[in-house]
């Protein structure tokens, strides 16, 4: 196992094992089979939504349990951009900017309060948005729904469908794993990261807690509208009932499960988003919210870091079995909305300032 | 001036379903510092149990005080089996974990009985009486009346008992309780057990109304924790009266501001909360919070 992460470690390694990366995922879509690239598309959806819950959660850990509303307001101003024949790229500018807007305004409420009471707001979310959607139906279709079609393949690309779909949403999450893992890395991450640790501490450093926490929301909403962008480019249709509670509850858990304050968890989170319930809906549709409850309450237990933590316990306890008696072998206690790699980041981030200074000096 | 009336005594009784389950999210919190989400699915659970017995063949008073009994030993095997190890940890955590039971919980009950809307019979009877030339439910009287006493036998239960004060006493500083002898870990179960009956008794009186289903009480609870947040997480009376405003308030509403409808009532609460945050952050009854480092 260290042999592999020290190989990891090497700069032009990670480089081409990124290439080799690259290219399976622009190849894989004219090899596989159509119901593959379609589970992988909505993959993508879901975990640019969990990514963008990450950032209010995971990073600066502020629960958040209306993610699914900002999902479901790109979807709708994305549908609605399109049946008006707007620009496509005007569409998924408006389906990132409304949500992330509506955001802003809900955090700049929400983030008076402690942090408990932004869950206990946002999970108004969903409920206050279903019955919404159904009213505003100039707009939405009401309990219809709307669809709109804007991702067929155009004829010179001679892809089918979904290929088309599938590049579409490889661009846009590539492009939104790319940003959020230099934001959560940068000055913005070390700050939510202090505000996640100790608000007092980090308005002493002369980081507002408010402004920090408002920031996250906000960009948490930019993130949930580009994946209900991506929602109706794969899915072409949505409703009332994409934006319902039970789905807000699903992200929060997939989030979770996948590893809260890490960016690979997201993606591991979004395969569970879409994995879990095909899977327990083909054994039976009851099973769903019970198997998604005792699993989200057994990672939390054995596994609070995530799923994404999994190879590091394994090696731990490998470690362990090998060595019995360093001290180093003790678990730490850590919550899932507290993760090493910001921890590292934060780190990281002093000794470069530390760095900076010996260097004026 | 008459359907104003009903209007009112109306959103009193649904007032009071929300004062109930508001109640049991404040008594977790002061004695165990969490939010639990997983109140309303708890209470859905609750009423399934006093169905499944009342299916038994067992009369509907029985079957309820048996599933009020039952609500307080799952809440306090909760409390010890789960709540424990996340307590006096990161809250944050402690609130995913609490998502986590409402979705087990739900799924409890939706794999037991299914999603179909199970008609629930109602402890009152469905007739109505005319007062001051107004037509009101006795049902809505009578949940507003049943609420409003067990809300007192609470308050005295609290301020008058040995055991009230030493839940207080957890509650206040757990460390110190423990040092006087409290068993701090018994008096939490007992904490949470409370909770649970409280949202039983919120559960088997909606339930007739609203229908059972495992997301019955789904919105109940969101206008609950507009109620805690109006009223303020250190205040019980807050709350009650919070969640009585919510109810008449939305009841109103509804009927005359065409623009909110039944179908947007749930939207009062929170632009009453968007308008209260910007004005008086730390609630309408609670007090200023000082951290210190």
């Amino acid at each position: 196992m260290r042999t592999i992460s020290a190989v990891l470690a090497n700069r032009s390694v990670r480089a081409s094992l990124i290439a080799v990366v690259a290219i399976a995922l622009i190849v894989a879509p004219l090899i596989l089979p159509a119901f593959t690239n379609q589970t992988l598309v909505r993959i993508g959806v879901y975990a640019v939504a969990i990514l963008g819950l990450n950032i209010v959660m995971g990073y600066t850990g502020q629960v958040n349990l209306g993610q699914i509303f900002f999902v479901g307001l790109g979807a709708y101003v994305a549908a609605y951009g399109v049946n008006h024949d707007w620009n496509i790229l005007l569409v998924f500018v408006a389906a990132c900017v409304i949500p992330g807007i509506v955001g802003l305004f809900v955090a700049l409420a929400a983030a008076r309060l402690g942090g408990l009471a932004i869950a206990m707001v946002t999970i108004a979310l969903p409920i206050v948005g279903v019955p919404l959607a159904k009213r505003l139906d100039e707009f939405t279709g009401g309990s219809q729904g709307t669809s709109a079609r804007f991702t067929d393949a155009p004829d010179w690309s001679g892809l089918y469908n979904d290929q088309w779909q599938f590049y579409i949403v490889l661009l846009v999450t590539a492009a939104a794993f790319l940003l959020a893992r230099n934001l959560v890395r940068g000055r913005y991450g070390r700050s939510f990261g202090v505000v996640r640790e100790n608000e007092a501490v980090a308005a002493s450093m002369g980081i507002s807690p408010y402004r920090t926490k408002v920031l996250a929301f906000t960009v948490a909403s930019i993130f949930g509208g580009a994946s209900g962008f991506l929602y109706l480019a794969a899915v072409q249709y949505t409703s009332p009932e994409t934006l319902s509670f039970g789905h807000s509850i699903s992200l929060v858990a997939a989030m979770v499960i996948g590893g809260a304050g890490s960016i690979t968890g997201a993606l591991i989170g979004g395969a569970y988003y879409v994995f879990v319930p095909q899977l327990t809906n083909a054994i039976d549709p009851n099973l769903t919210a019970i198997s998604q409850g005792a699993i989200l309450l057994a990672v939390l237990f054995l596994l609070p870091q995530g799923l994404v933590s999994l190879p590091r316990v394994i090696r731990r306890l490998a470690r362990r079995r090998t060595a019995p008696s360093t001290p180093s072998g003790k678990p730490p206690q850590n919550s899932p909305v507290h993760h090493p790699t910001t921890e590292a980041a934060v780190r990281e981030g002093l000794e470069t300032q530390r760095g900076k200074i010996d260097h004026e000096d | 001036m008459g359907t104003f009336i009903q209007l009112v005594v109306d959103g009193l009784a649904t007032g009071s379903i929300y004062a109930a389950l508001a109640l049991a999210i404040v008594l977790v919190n002061q004695a165990t510092g969490l939010i639990n989400f997983a109140q309303g699915g708890m209470a859905v659970l609750s009423a399934y149990i006093a169905y499944a017995f009342t299916r038994l063949g067992l009369p509907l008073i029985l079957a309820i005080l048996i599933a009020v009994v039952v609500s307080f030993l799952i809440g306090a095997v909760i409390e010890r089996f789960l709540i424990r190890r996340f307590e006096g940890g990161d809250p944050d955590t402690a609130v995913v974990v609490t998502i986590g039971l409402l979705a087990l919980v739900t799924g409890i009950c939706a794999v037991r009985w299914g999603y179909n809307n199970l008609a629930f019979p109602s402890l009152f009877p469905l007739t109505s009486v005319e007062i001051l030339g107004a037509v009101v439910s006795v049902r809505s009287l009578a949940t507003t009346v049943t609420i409003v006493a067990i809300m007192v036998a609470l308050q005295v239960l609290f301020l008058r008992t040995k055991l009230g004060l030493a839940l207080r006493a957890v509650a206040d500083n757990p460390s110190s309780a423990a040092l006087s002898g409290l068993p701090v870990g018994r008096l939490l179960m007992v904490g949470w057990g409370f909770a649970a009956s409280l949202g039983a008794i919120a559960g088997v009186l909606v339930a007739p109304q609203l229908t059972l289903t495992p997301g019955m009480l789904d919105t109940a609870l969101v206008y609950a924790l507009a109620a805690v947040i109006l009223g303020g997480l250190s205040s019980p009376i807050g709350c009650v009266v919070a969640a009585s405003a919510i109810g008449v308030l939305e009841n109103l509403a509804a009927v005359y501001v065409p623009l909110v409808g039944h179908d947007l009532k749930i939207a009062v609460p929170f632009v009453l909360i968007f308008v209260i945050l910007v004005i008086r952050p730390q609630g309408l009854f609670g007090r200023k919070v000082v951290v210190r480092v």
